[in-house]
């Protein structure tokens, strides 16, 4: 490798951590909370809800755990002070693109954003206490934001569409009789759904280059990650677990074939 | 040395990028306009629409009330202009006005203009010399405005139809 290759290297490394991953962090932070008006056809800004910020930091442990975020990395005492800074920033960054992003898959009010908040925090909750890798975290919340979206955006819109959607029909049919007053929920413009797809693709892509910049070059097998993950008791039973399998087996030479 | 620029103006970008979300969440625009509107009042280079404002003036004088506060309204989009909230709550008074009563919920409108007028000229007691006018200063007119909202004894004294409007 050359220095050139080294230093295009190191240029477009920061140019991809200080530039665009934050400012792409932050777009998700502002189209997050972004809706359009059903009948205005106006922006209506809305900020996270509480119940948002407290799922954002179970995601961000969720994201240390799986090793997307490697904040002991990052942010350490041999670093200059402003590369320290702005990997902080960065954290910032992610952690208010995540709030927005459930903010724009969470309907806005009523039973359903009570119900989509706990399903929400149940998993994650579960999660903690699951072995993750990066990769497999990455699928984990392309599936989870993706379900949350196609709920939100695509079968409730459509049943509260004022036009009344597909899914108005359907369930009209289905349910003759049987009020939704209770499941209520504001109806907005078919832009903001686009508008919430757009945020949400935006950040996992976000969150796929934080995958790729934290690598370091160096491809590991998926074992040795998982191993990684382990606690020192742990670690050290299947040291002793591995070690026992080898003294179990019968010592042979080449000679005895 | 290049990684260290692009580290400090990344920093600073994303910075101001956060700044203005915060703001544009603050201040909660509802159109693209109303964005550039805001954009203009941060910066210090909003001004009213002064064919709009002259065009409502002349729609006041002739007792025309509700389309001259509509035309003051696109004047000053914004609500920043002192002299223009002070006329939309002068029309609100004397479109409220009544010999016999007061509409109160005109008058409520009315005071909340006033009170955005005294509001944006802290520095000096707001003044509008208009000849067509009788209180030139936001507090006279609030003063009145207000006292056309308090209930008292006097409501029923049928010496009130003889008041004048101002």
């Amino acid at each position: 490798m050359t220095a050139t290759d080294t230093n295009n290297r190191s240029r477009n490394r920061a140019l991809v951590d200080f530039v665009v991953l934050p400012s792409l962090f932050l777009t998700v932070a502002l189209l997050g909370g972004l809706r359009i008006g059903a009948e205005s056809r106006t922006f209506i800004f809305i900020a996270p809800p509480l119940v948002t910020l407290l799922l954002a930091v179970l995601l961000m442990l969720l994201l240390v755990r799986g090793g997307l975020l490697t904040f002991h990395q990052w942010v350490r005492g041999d670093l200059p002070p402003l590369t320290n800074l702005s990997h902080i920033w960065m954290f910032i960054t992610i952690f208010f693109a995540s709030a927005q992003a459930f903010n724009s898959v969470l309907p806005e009010r009523g039973l359903l954003h009570w119900l989509f908040s706990f399903c929400f925090l149940w998993t994650l909750w579960n999660n903690q206490f699951s072995s993750f890798d990066a990769r497999r975290l990455l699928r984990s919340l392309a599936i989870l934001f993706g379900t949350a979206f196609v709920l939100k955006h695509m079968l409730l819109a459509s049943l509260y569409s004022p036009e009344g959607g597909w899914f108005k029909r359907v369930a009209g049919t289905l349910l003759q009789g049987v009020a939704l007053g209770t499941l209520d929920a504001p109806a907005f413009a078919p832009a903001t759904g686009y508008i919430a797809f757009f945020a949400l693709a935006l950040y996992v892509a976000g969150l796929i280059l934080l995958a790729f910049a934290g690598e370091t070059g160096v491809i590991t097998h998926p074992v040795v990650d998982e191993y990684r993950q382990l606690s020192a008791a742990e670690r050290l039973a299947v040291r002793e677990a591995i070690l026992d399998d080898r003294r179990d087996q019968p010592l042979t030479s080449p000679a005895d074939d | 040395m290049q990684s260290k620029l692009i580290q400090v103006a990344g920093l600073g970008f994303t910075i101001a990028y956060a700044a203005f979300i915060v703001w544009i969440y603050a201040t909660e625009p509802r159109t693209f306009k109303e964005v550039t509107t805001s954009a203009e009042v941060a910066a210090g280079t909003y001004e009213i629409n002064q064919e709009k404002f002259n065009s409502a003036l002349s729609l006041f004088r002739r007792e025309q009330f509700r389309a001259a506060r509509d035309e003051w309204q696109r004047a000053d989009p914004a609500q920043r202009d002192a002299r223009t909230q002070f006329y939309i709550a002068y029309s609100f008074y004397r479109e409220g006005w009544g010999r016999v009563y007061f509409d109160q919920e005109l008058f409520k409108q009315g005071v909340e203009a006033v009170n955005r007028a005294i509001a944006l000229s802290p520095a000096t007691a707001l003044t509008i010399d208009d000849p067509d006018l009788h209180m030139h200063t936001a507090a006279e007119l609030k003063a009145e405005l207000e006292q056309g909202l308090e209930r008292s004894w006097s409501d029923v004294n049928p010496l009130k139809v003889l008041r004048t409007r101002k």
